[in-house]
């Protein structure tokens, strides 16, 4: 099993009311599943992968990630965690503007202290196996939405986690570009990688083995 | 790693070059500032560090007491020397008994020169560590032997060998060159020693130096020493501090207390006020390194601030850094390595700026500070500086930014909130703060400095030269040079005085007049005037009458000026007679034959002192004044005066001062306060303007879309101007309330030590505030105009 979460609760306080946003979810993901969670706006989506990928905390409930309680853990080692097995695509990409697309994609390795050898090899690989060698000196604005969210999930991948989390990956991208990028994903899930993905169409849902509804933080 | 944080870093400045340019101007600045500040305060405090025993070396001071004033100077009696030598010698390694420093015309061959020099016991070169180029180190063994500093053994004997060459001192005395030392760098004591003579030949110069030998009275010479190994200074001065009152009867009612000064205490805690020390040039010392922490502090905030308006940009780098895998303290280390390029980067520039403006900081400080290449201890310093100013720059900055959560900041819609501009906001009311203060300060300065200036001196300072008469040549030659002077047509009138018209040389005491109460302790500055003493200075007798050579008596009739009238509270002055009240060999009574005006002989900042004119017949004093004939133009004049002095002296070389320049000379260590904290003001002012144009210009982006909606919905030019002013001017407002009292409290505290003092008027506070918002409109206004004139089409359509 790569995660559990039980009777996790999650509250703001606004004007002396509570107001949940994730409700009593108990969810359990088992290496290699590929899963969609939908819902509408303000459903807790977003919150839901945001505590899956700890950058979000929660009020109440237990989170095991590889049998580690995420829940007792402190800051340092909750990122060290997420840093080893986590990888992140975000709707917006976030590339960071002022790195080239070879800089981005090595980034994460340097904050995983690789060598500059290793840095090397793995960024030459990424590029070659997502086919963009060619744009590997250009900036991220100089590059369609598409491509951005390819370098995006390279990114993600290139230190190999465990599990990726992608809020709406192809929001920001056209049908065509969705589609590409929803085979990979599809292919990287082939290949063994976990996935989660918060998504609104079902046909983007429907690349996963698994869906969970959320409505106003439960999951129904 | 370090690579990818510079490439971000660079990066990020190149993309917003104006920001870069006023964070790195600005800081560059700053540090420039600081650095020369630095520069110029080791020299300050390193001045006589060339003297090897700098630690050991003291002078003996003395302190008496008259009317209940202590006053305290380096002057010194001569059987203080024979006591001291007598039972004391234990606590010294070296005495050495010297003159005050002199001018000699030193002859060789064709060449004369004047040169200020000493008359000091052997010891003294032993003492000093005087580096011998040339002859020998016990060159004072002989009575008449002579040494040379480089500079002048140079300039007498060009490439001849000068040891043992014999040379004319004031035309009179034959000295053979004993040694040549290398010439006393600028920063230290005695760097105007020119020559050293021998004590013993100093002591036959004239007979009154010879009968001064037991007079515990004559307090005309000084004493330097070098203490023993195994004592301190407050040990010997413990030892010694008695040593006159004990032995002179006399001088028991005046309460002498000798004491040590140390070497390390001449240049920069010298002062005493009522016998004690109170410092000195140390107060500028701290005034100006005050006022470097400040300007290095204010372009420290600029850095800050703008790096935190920033931050909306940076926040996004922040969360996917995060999100990645950085760690918190991963970042703060990212953005103090950023803050630690741009600072490098600053220094660097600030070492240009330095290296071109020190020649002119050197002209207007009176220094010679030369840039320190080759001293490690520097490049150290520095190193640690840019470190110190990385850190106090970038600190904030990166624990703010570094704090961002990266589910907010990635959301895209992260806004700092509503208190995230107040530390901000502090930070600019503090800039201001300083800038007020130093406004204030700086004119205040100016004002204490004209108010002095145009204190009325008593007498006509335009168009009057001084020339100095010290050699024997002169003796017997008045009558002769003035009617030589007169009938050239370059001199109206001409009188001799036995003191610089801009300075007291001599005082005395030891009178009794009808009248003088008991107790009283009097003390006057007291010169030697030839009968024209007035005419020649167009100073007015206010009472009685002027000397004349028409009267015989009026060779023992003396003129007081007004203040020493009240001093001596007479009613009637003009007849009363003084008496020397010395028992076995007085002099004849003097008689007061009239009052002249008060001249500001000392201090432009201080009471005129009680003065007495005695009447010099024969004119046998130090200076020649002499009035320019108004009808030709000063330089004719003085090429006809030099004509008929060298005429008579072809072996003196001809000197000479205006007197208002040399009454100029008084206010030179105020001015160079004044023109330097001035270049510091608008220097602080020009940083915190750049900090407040860089904010304005993040604030006017950040609402564009703002102006543009309400732009649209019918605001004005103006109105939008106001929006984005407003708060800004409000913090300046702030700051000026801080400042003003702050600002009066310290320039208060300095004024108090000018007894004739500017009074504070409330106008010039007034007049600060304005300017400081007059600067500040105008620094916002560029932005906030161009802002508001652009199209709102434009500005919501980039949204």
């Amino acid at each position: 099993m790569l995660l559990q979460l039980n009777n996790i609760f999650k509250w703001v306080n606004s004007g002396g009311q509570r107001i949940f946003l994730l409700k009593d979810i108990n969810l359990q993901v088992e290496q290699g599943e590929f899963i969609s969670i939908m819902g509408p706006s303000g459903s807790g989506k977003s919150t839901l992968l945001n505590v899956i990928g700890m950058l979000d905390g929660f009020n109440e409930g237990e989170y095991q990630f590889l049998e580690e309680p995420v829940h007792t853990l402190k800051e340092k080692h909750r990122a060290n965690l997420y840093k080893e097995y986590i990888g992140f695509v975000f709707q917006s990409y976030h590339l960071l503007d002022d790195l080239t697309v070879k800089e981005n994609l090595e980034m994460p390795l340097l904050y995983k202290k690789f060598k500059s050898s290793e840095r090397k090899a793995m960024v030459a690989d990424m590029l070659d196996r997502f086919n963009i060698v060619g744009k590997k000196d250009l900036f991220p604005a100089q590059l369609s939405g598409g491509q951005q969210q390819l370098v995006g999930i390279a990114r993600a991948l290139i230190s190999n986690p465990k599990l990726i989390l992608a809020d709406e990956p192809t929001g920001n991208l056209n049908s065509k570009q969705g589609e590409e990028i929803m085979g990979l994903f599809k292919q990287l899930n082939d290949e063994g990688v976990t996935i989660i993905q918060v998504t609104h169409s079902e046909k983007n849902a429907a690349y996963g083995s698994r869906i969970i509804n959320l409505l106003d933080g439960r999951m129904i | 790693m370090i690579k990818n944080y510079l490439t971000i870093a660079w990066r990020n400045l190149m993309k917003n070059k104006p920001y870069a340019i006023i964070n790195i101007g600005g800081l560059a600045l700053g540090i420039a500032v600081a650095l020369i500040i630095g520069l110029w305060v080791n020299d300050e405090l390193r001045h006589n560090s060339y003297f090897k025993n700098k630690e050991k070396i003291a002078q003996v001071f003395q302190s008496q007491t008259f009317n209940n004033k202590v006053s305290t100077g380096p002057a010194i009696p001569r059987p203080l020397e024979f006591a001291l030598r007598e039972s004391y010698m234990d606590n010294f390694e070296h005495l050495v008994m010297s003159s005050w420093d002199f001018q000699q015309y030193l002859t060789y061959g064709e060449k004369n020169l004047a040169r200020d020099g000493n008359f000091m016991q052997r010891a003294a070169p032993e003492m000093l560590d005087l580096k011998i180029l040339q002859g020998e180190k016990d060159g004072l063994r002989e009575l008449n032997s002579i040494m040379l500093s480089k500079e002048t053994a140079d300039a007498l004997f060009g490439d001849e060998n000068p040891i043992g060459k014999v040379i004319k001192a004031d035309n009179e005395h034959d000295l053979m060159v004993t040694a040549v030392y290398e010439d006393i760098p600028f920063n230290n004591s005695f760097h105007n020693t020119k020559f050293l003579i021998p004590w013993e030949k100093y002591i036959t110069l004239q007979e009154w130096l010879a009968e001064a030998e037991d007079n515990w009275g004559n307090n005309s010479f000084q004493m330097f020493v070098q203490i023993s190994e195994n004592v301190t200074m407050e040990r010997v001065t413990s030892n010694i501090l008695n040593v006159k009152k004990d032995l002179s009867d006399e001088h028991v009612e005046y309460n002498p207390q000798l004491f040590l000064l140390p070497m390390k205490d001449w240049y920069l805690r010298s002062n005493f006020q009522n016998g004690k020390q109170v410092g000195g040039r140390i107060k500028y010392v701290w005034l100006f390194s005050i006022i470097g922490v400040f300007v290095l502090l204010l372009a420290c905030i600029n850095f800050m601030n703008l790096s935190t308006a920033r931050s909306e940009k940076r926040a996004k780098e922040v969360g996917i850094r995060k999100t990645i895998g950085s760690q918190r303290n991963q970042l703060i280390k990212q953005f103090l390595g950023e803050s630690f390029l741009v600072v490098t980067f600053a220094s660097v520039i600030a070492l240009f700026i330095v290296l071109l403006s020190l020649n002119g900081f050197n002209e207007l400080a009176r220094k010679e500070i030369v840039f320190p290449w080759s001293n490690p201890l520097f490049w150290l310093v520095s190193l640690g500086f840019i470190l110190f100013t990385s850190l106090l720059a970038g600190s904030y900055p990166a624990l703010y930014l570094s704090s961002f959560r990266p589910v907010d900041v990635l959301k895209g819609t992260f806004k700092a909130g509503r208190h995230a501009a107040t530390p901000r906001k502090i930070l600019v009311v503090l800039q201001f703060t300083v800038s007020v203060a130093f406004i204030i300060g700086t004119v205040i300065v100016m004002q204490q400095i004209n108010y002095a200036k145009n204190r009325p001196v008593g007498y006509d300072k335009e168009g009057l030269v001084q020339i100095p008469t010290f050699s024997q040549d002169f003796e017997g030659k008045y009558d002769l040079m003035r009617s030589e002077f007169l009938s050239s047509g370059a001199a109206i009138e001409m009188s001799s005085s036995s003191s610089p018209t801009t300075r007291i040389w001599s005082n005395r005491s030891g009178f009794t007049w009808e009248g003088k109460p008991d107790t009283f302790q009097e003390d006057f500055a007291y010169t030697y005037v030839s009968p024209e003493y007035a005419k020649s200075l167009n100073l007015k007798i206010v009472q009685g009458r002027d000397f004349s050579r028409d009267f015989a008596t009026d060779s023992l009739a003396i003129l007081i000026n007004e203040t020493a009238v009240k001093y001596m509270g007479l009613e009637n002055p003009i007849g009363v007679i003084l008496r020397d009240t010395d028992e076995e060999d007085p002099d004849p009574p003097l008689t007061i034959i009239g009052v002249v005006q008060d001249v500001i002989a000392f201090s432009p900042y201080e009471p005129v002192k009680q003065a007495v004119y005695e009447y010099d017949r024969e004119g046998e004093g130090s200076f020649y004044n002499l009035r320019l004939n108004p009808k030709q133009s000063a330089s004719q004049n003085m090429a006809i005066i030099e004509r008929v002095f060298k005429k008579h002296f072809p072996s003196i070389p001809f000197q000479f001062d205006f007197v208002d320049e040399e009454y100029g000379a008084k206010f030179a260590a105020e001015e160079r306060v004044g023109t330097l904290s001035g270049i510091f003001t608008a220097l602080a002012i020009l940083i915190s303007c750049l900090g407040l144009f860089g904010l304005t210009s993040f604030v006017a982006e950040q609402r564009t879309k703002e102006i543009g909606v309400r732009k649209v919905l019918g605001a004005s030019v103006l109105q939008v101007w106001n929006m984005l002013s407003k708060d800004f001017l409000k913090l300046v407002v702030i700051s000026c309330f801080i400042a003003v009292p702050i600002a009066y409290y310290i320039m208060n505290g300095w004024l108090q030590e000018y007894p004739y003092r500017v009074i504070l008027k409330w106008w010039v506070f007034a007049l600060a505030m304005i300017g400081a918002l007059l600067v500040t409109m105008v620094t916002i206004s560029f932005q906030a105009v161009r802002a508001a004139k652009a199209n709102p089409i434009k500005s919501l359509r980039t949204e």
